[in-house]
C-alpha cells in the first residue's frame, strides 16, 4: 500500500522522474456483450480502438502496465445501489467485470504499483442512480460510484473529486453523491436543453447538507478544445485545488468528439489528451463515446499516452482539417459567461452553503421523477435526508416504478460511511420500524449500512432477508 | 529412421530413432563452430548406418541466438511509416529509423499518400551510408501492404544493390513496433543464416543423406530447410522448444505437464496445457527486442546443477552465479551437483571432493540447524536439495499464476475461472532425476523423468511436425479480406452470404495454399480454428457490413511416424 497517500495537490506528474512513472490499464472491450444488436453500446464499440492500441504497441511500453479485468462482487454493488428487487436482477457478468476492472486498478493505484490508471472498459455507468430499477442511458450500475465506495471502505479515503468529461450530464453520479459533502462532483457537458438527459444545470448545486459540492458546467453546442481548456484553466482546476481532495477520478466519456453521432461538440483527440494531462486524474474510467471509428481509436490512444506522460502530439484524426474546429464568437461568449457565473458561486460557496442549510428544518424532503429511457420505466421518488450538525445525515428513499404491467415499490435507508453515531442509530431504528410496519405491497426494504459494511434486502411479502 | 540434432549453447545432442525407439544418441560440448559440432554429433550417430535409410532430419540450432547475442549481424536501415498515433521515439526500435510520411488506418484504408521525393531522398542517404539492407515497415501494413510494396518497387528499380525486407512479410499481426523489430532482425540475420543452411546442405550431400531436412522454430513447429531462410528469426530459442517437444513425445497425450529442464547455470520451465505447449501471448523477447515471433513461453531461472552455494546470514543461498563445474568435477565451489553426489543420488565425479565442498558449507550453518545423529554434511546436502526444489516449485507456481493473469477481452474468457493445475512434473537434463520427485511431491503431481530425458531435445527436433497459422480479417463493407501473415488484400465476391462459416472455409483454403507453397501439405488437414469472431458493423442503426476475424492454426504436435 502507498505508505501515505499524499493529498492530490501535492502529487505532481510533471515533476516525477519519467522513468518511475507508469499507467495501469485494463482493456475490457466485452466483445461478446451488447444491449441489443444495433445499439450504440454493442460488441463493435471498442473494436477499432483495440486495433489501434494493439498496433501502436502501447501495452509494450515500459510506462504502461496491463492488468487483467476483474470481478466486482454483488456486495460491492449493494454498497452503492438499491437494486430492484435484488443485485442479480440488475446486472450481467459484463457489469461486474466492467466495474470490477475499475476496482482492480483502484487497488493497483492505492498499493503504489502505478502512478495512475485507466479502465478502458464497457458497459458504462454514469447515468445509473442509487435506485436501480433498470437501464438508464445505457447504464445499469455506476462504475465510478462503486469504485469510490470500495476505495473508501477498503482504504479509508474520504475526500474525492469526480470530473465527468462525458458530453452527457453525469446525472447518475450526481444523484448518488448529491448529499455527500466529501465528494465534489464536477460535470461538464453539452447544455441539457439540447441533449439527453436534459439535466445538469448550474443551480443543481447539491443537497442542503452538501451545497456547492456539485458543480455543473453546461456548455453550448459547438464548444471546441479552446473552450474546454478555458473552462479547465479558469474554473475546474482552481476548484479542485481549493477542494483539496485525496484523489481525482475522471469519468471519461469520449462523446464530446467532433465526430460523435449523438452530440454536437467539437473536441479533438488532442483536446482530450491535453485535458487528462492538465486534470491529472488518478483513475480514469471510460464512459460514453460512440464515434467508434473516427474518434475512439484516436481519443483512447491520446488519453493513454497523456496519462503515461508520453508525447501525444502525433495523435491526430485523419480527417481533421487544421483550423476547422473554431468556436463561433457567441459560443465563446457563452462559455465565458458560464465560467463567470460558477466562479462567483464557488467564491461564495461557504456563505451559500450556510444559508441553504438554514432554509431547511431537521429533515430535508424532495420529490423526484426519473425516467429510464432504455427500459422505459417511470420512477417516482421521495428522498428524506436527516440534517445533522455533526455529519452529512442519513438518507431515506421511497420509490415506486411503473414498468410495463407491474409497479414496484421500495424503501431504502442509506447510512454514509462517515455518519455520526446518533445518525447511524436513528437510521437503523428507522429500518427496523419500516420492517415492522411494512405493507405487503412494498417489494423490498433496504438498509445500506456502510459503517458496518452490511447491506440488507428485506422482502415483506416473503419475509425473507438477503444480506451482502 | 529419423535423426534429431539440437545444437545448444553448451551441448550438442543427437539422436537416431527407429520404430519409435531412440537407438543411438550422442552428446558433445558445443564449440564456437556450430556447424562442426553439428556434424561431429551427426557422424557419431551415423557410424555404420546406411544414409539411404534416413527418412527425415530435424535440426534445432542456437545460431540465430548467437548471431544476435554477439551482434554478428549486418547493419540494417529501418524505414518506418508511422502515420498518426504514438510518437515512434517512445520505442527504442525506432531510435535511428528514417520516418517517412504516409498512413494506413486500422481498416487498411489509405489516409495519407506516400511522398515519392521523400522516399528517393531517404534511399539515397541509406546508400551513401554504405548500408545494403533496408527494412521497410508501415503501421497497419498487415491490413494493407500497398505502401510497403510501392517502396519495394521503387528500390528494386532505382537501387538494385539494396536488399529490402518488408514488414508485412516478416510480421503481419497487429503491433507496429514489434513488426519493425522482427523485420529488422530478419534482414540482419538472413545472410549468415543462408550461408549456414547451404553449408548444412552441402555437408549432408557429402554424407549421402538425401532425406528432407527440417528446422525447428521457437513455436515447436518445423519448416523445410529451404523455407527457413525466409524466416530466420523464427528459429530463435529452438533449444527450449526442442526440449518441450521432446517431453510432449515422451509423456501421455493430452495431459498438463510442467517441463523442467535443469541445466548447469539455469533451469528452463515450460508449460504443456492439455497437450498444448503454452505460447507467449504477443511474441518472443529477443534480448532487448520485442518481436512478433511465436515462441513457447519459457521461464528461465538462474539456478542449475553448477550454481554457486553460499551461506548468507545463516541461510543457504543458491545461485544465481555459476563459477565453473561442480567441485566433484574439479570446479572451484560447492554446487547442488556436489550435494547430490554426497547423497548418492548421482554417480558423477569424485565423492571425496563433493563431501569436502559440502562440509565447508555445513560449517557455516548454525549447529542447531543440524539433525542429531546424522553427519552434518548429509543434513546440509539434504537442505541444499530441498532448497533447490522449493525455489523451482515457487517459480512453477508463479508461472501458472502469470498465465492466469493474462488479459482476457471477452466475458466467456473471464468466466472460465477453473484453475488448471499440472498433472506431471517432467524433468529433462542431467540433474533432473533426483530433483523431480521432490518438486512433484511439493506440487502434488506425478514426477516423470523419461528414459531419454538427457536427449529429449534431440528427440524433440526429430519428431516435431510443422506449424503454420493464418490470421484472416474479412471486411464485407469494403468487400475485401486481408491475411496478416503476408498483408495480402483481395476482393471478395458474394458478400451477402459471407458469415463466420464462409470465413472459416476461406481461412482453411488459404492455409492449405500456404502450406502447399511451404511444402507442408500433409499437415494442412490438421488445421484448427483457434479464434473466430464476427462483428456487425452498424452505422446509424442499420447494418452496413460485417467484420470477421478468423485464425486457423496447425498447432505444434508430433509427426505421424512417432505417433503411429
Ligand atoms: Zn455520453
Ligand atoms: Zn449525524
Amino acid at each position: 500500500m502507498q505508505p501515505t497517500l499524499k493529498p492530490w495537490n501535492q502529487r505532481r506528474w510533471d515533476t516525477m522522474d519519467p522513468k518511475s512513472r507508469s499507467t495501469g490499464l485494463v482493456f475490457f472491450p466485452a466483445f461478446d456483450w451488447a444491449i441489443s444488436p444495433t445499439h450504440p453500446e454493442r460488441e463493435e464499440r471498442l473494436l477499432y480502438t483495440k486495433d489501434q492500441i494493439f498496433e501502436e504497441g502501447l501495452m509494450d511500453l515500459p510506462q504502461v502496465v496491463e492488468y487483467k479485468a476483474g470481478f466486482a462482487t454483488e456486495k460491492d454493488v449493494a454498497r452503492v445501489h438499491f437494486c430492484v428487487p435484488d443485485v442479480r436482477a440488475q446486472i450481467t457478468d459484463a457489469h461486474l467485470i466492467s466495474v470490477g476492472s475499475a476496482m482492480v486498478l483502484a487497488d493497483a493505484f492505492m498499493q503504489g504499483e502505478v502512478t495512475n490508471a485507466f479502465a478502458l472498459v464497457r458497459p458504462p455507468g454514469h447515468h445509473a442512480m442509487r435506485v436501480a430499477h433498470g437501464n438508464r442511458g445505457f447504464c445499469n450500475i455506476n462504475n465510478e460510484a462503486i469504485m469510490i465506495e470500495y476505495l473508501r471502505h477498503k482504504y479509508g479515503l474520504r475526500r474525492l473529486v469526480i470530473v465527468d468529461t462525458d458530453v452527457h450530464h453525469g446525472d447518475g453520479t450526481q444523484e448518488i453523491f448529491y448529499h455527500d459533502p466529501d465528494v465534489l462532483f464536477i460535470s461538464f457537458h453539452q447544455d441539457g436543453r439540447t441533449l439527453y438527459p436534459g439535466s445538469g444545470f448550474i443551480p443543481e448545486l447539491g443537497g442542503p447538507g452538501a451545497y456547492c459540492s456539485n458543480i455543473n458546467i453546461p456548455l453550448p453546442p459547438g464548444t471546441s478544445d479552446e473552450g474546454i481548456h478555458y473552462v479547465l484553466d479558469n474554473l475546474v482546476m482552481p476548484i479542485i485545488r481549493d477542494f483539496d481532495p485525496e484523489i481525482v477520478v475522471n469519468s471519461a466519456g469520449q462523446d464530446n468528439h467532433f465526430t460523435d453521432p449523438l452530440a454536437s461538440m467539437r473536441w479533438t483527440a488532442h483536446g482530450y489528451a491535453l485535458l487528462n494531462e492538465k486534470l491529472r486524474p488518478d483513475i480514469a474510467v471510460l464512459e460514453g463515446g460512440y464515434a467508434i471509428e473516427t474518434a475512439l481509436p484516436y481519443v483512447n490512444t491520446g488519453i493513454i499516452l497523456a496519462m503515461a506522460g508520453l508525447d501525444y502530439s502525433h495523435v491526430r484524426e485523419p480527417d481533421l482539417q487544421p483550423g476547422a474546429l473554431k468556436m463561433s464568437p457567441s459560443t465563446k461568449e457563452r462559455v465565458h459567461e458560464v465560467v463567470r457565473d460558477l466562479q462567483e458561486i464557488w467564491a461564495n460557496r461557504k456563505e451559500l452553503a450556510r444559508k441553504r442549510k438554514e432554509e431547511v428544518g431537521a429533515y430535508y424532503e424532495n420529490n423526484k421523477r426519473i425516467y429510464y429511457d432504455t427500459d422505459q420505466i417511470e420512477e417516482r421518488q421521495t428522498e428524506r435526508v436527516k440534517m445533522c450538525a455533526d455529519c452529512a445525515g442519513y438518507l431515506k428513499i421511497s420509490s415506486s416504478a411503473e414498468k410495463m404491467w407491474n409497479n414496484q415499490r421500495i424503501i431504502g435507508i442509506s447510512i454514509p460511511l462517515y455518519a455520526c453515531p446518533a445518525c447511524q442509530k436513528e437510521a437503523r431504528d428507522v429500518f427496523l420500524k419500516e420492517k415492522e410496519q411494512a405493507k405487503p405491497t412494498t417489494d423490498v426494504i433496504y438498509l445500506q449500512d456502510k459503517p458496518n459494511d452490511t447491506f440488507i434486502e428485506w422482502s415483506p411479502y416473503r419475509k425473507e432477508e438477503r444480506r451482502y | 529412421m529419423l535423426i534429431g540434432i539440437d545444437v545448444g549453447g553448451t551441448y550438442t545432442d543427437a539422436a537416431l530413432i527407429r520404430d519409435r525407439q531412440v537407438v543411438r544418441a550422442a552428446k558433445i560440448p558445443t564449440r564456437s563452430e556450430l556447424l562442426s559440432s553439428l556434424l561431429e554429433a551427426l557422424d557419431q550417430i551415423m557410424e555404420g548406418v546406411d544414409p539411404a535409410a534416413i527418412q527425415r532430419v530435424g535440426l534445432s540450432t542456437t545460431l540465430i541466438t548467437n548471431l544476435i547475442a554477439e551482434d554478428k549481424v549486418e547493419p540494417v536501415a529501418l524505414v518506418a511509416i508511422p502515420g498518426p498515433g504514438a510518437n515512434p521515439s517512445g520505442f527504442t526500435v525506432f531510435d535511428d529509423a528514417h520516418l517517412i510520411k504516409g498512413a494506413i488506418d486500422y481498416r487498411g484504408r489509405e489516409t495519407q499518400k506516400l511522398q515519392p521525393a521523400e522516399i528517393a531522398e531517404v534511399m539515397k542517404k541509406i546508400e551513401k551510408q554504405g548500408i545494403r539492407k533496408v527494412a521497410v515497415v508501415g503501421k497497419f501494413s498487415g491490413r494493407n501492404n500497398q505502401h510497403e510494396n510501392e517502396i519495394y518497387k521503387y528500390v528494386t528499380q532505382n537501387h538494385p544493390q539494396l536488399e529490402v525486407e518488408l514488414g508485412h512479410q516478416a510480421a503481419g499481426k497487429l503491433n507496429f513496433p514489434r513488426r519493425a523489430a522482427t523485420t529488422r532482425l530478419t534482414a540482419a540475420t538472413r545472410p549468415a543464416y543462408r550461408n549456414f543452411i547451404s553449408q548444412i546442405k552441402a555437408a549432408l550431400q557429402e554424407r549421402k543423406i538425401k532425406a528432407q531436412v527440417y528446422i525447428l522454430k521457437a513455436d515447436g513447429g518445423t519448416l523445410p530447410l529451404e523455407k527457413a531462410v525466409e524466416v530466420p528469426v523464427e528459429t530463435i530459442f529452438s533449444g527450449p522448444a526442442a526440449s518441450t517437444m521432446g517431453v510432449l513425445a515422451l509423456t501421455p497425450e493430452g495431459q498438463t505437464s510442467v517441463v523442467v529442464d535443469i541445466g548447469g547455470t539455469t533451469t528452463d520451465l515450460a508449460l504443456i496445457l492439455s497437450g498444448r505447449p503454452l505460447l507467449v501471448s504477443k511474441g518472443a523477447r529477443v534480448q532487448q527486442h520485442l518481436t512478433q515471433v511465436r515462441a513457447f513461453s519459457v521461464r528461465s531461472v538462474a539456478l542449475g546443477g553448477d550454481s554457486t552455494i553460499q551461506v548468507k546470514a545463516d541461510k543457504l543461498q543458491i545461485g544465481p552465479l555459476r563459477e565453473g563445474p561442480a567441485r566433484c568435477l574439479g570446479g572451484p565451489v560447492a554446487t547442488p551437483t556436489d550435494a547430490m553426489r554426497v547423497l548418492g543420488l548421482i554417480d558423477l565425479g569424485d565423492e571425496k571432493l563433493a563431501r569436502e565442498a559440502i562440509a565447508e558449507i555445513a560449517k557455516q550453518l548454525p549447529t542447531n540447524s543440524m539433525a542429531p545423529e546424522e553427519e552434518p554434511v548429509i543434513t546440509t546436502a539434504r537442505k541444499i536439495i530441498d532448497e533447490v526444489a522449493v525455489i523451482l516449485t515457487r517459480e512453477i507456481n508463479y508461472m501458472f499464476s502469470e498465465w492466469e493473469q493474462e488479459p482476457a477481452y471477452r466475458i466467456w474468457e473471464m468466466m472460465q475461472k477453473e484453475r488448471i493445475r499440472p498433472q506431471n512434473i517432467v524433468g529433462v537434463g542431467g540433474s533432473a532425476p533426483p530433483l523431480i520427485p521432490l518438486i512433484a511431491k511439493d506440487m502434488n503431481c506425478q514426477g516423470i523423468v523419461p528414459d531419454n530425458a538427457p536427449i529429449a531435445n534431440a528427440l524433440g527436433a526429430a519428431v516435431a511436425r510443422p506449424t503454420m497459422g493464418i490470421t484472416l480479417r474479412v471486411d464485407t463493407e469494403q468487400a475485401v479480406y486481408t491475411l496478416a501473415e503476408d498483408g495480402t488484400q483481395e476482393r471478395l465476391v458474394r458478400l451477402s452470404k459471407f458469415h463466420l462459416e464462409e470465413a472459416e472455409n476461406l481461412a482453411r483454403e488459404l492455409l492449405k495454399n500456404r502450406a502447399e507453397e511451404m511444402g507442408l501439405t500433409e499437415y494442412s488437414r490438421e488445421a484448427e480454428v483457434t479464434h473466430r469472431e464476427l462483428f456487425n458493423m452498424i452505422r446509424g442503426w442499420s447494418r452496413v457490413g460485417r467484420l470477421i476475424d478468423v485464425e486457423v492454426q496447425i498447432p505444434p504436435g508430433l509427426i505421424a511416424e512417432w505417433i503411429n
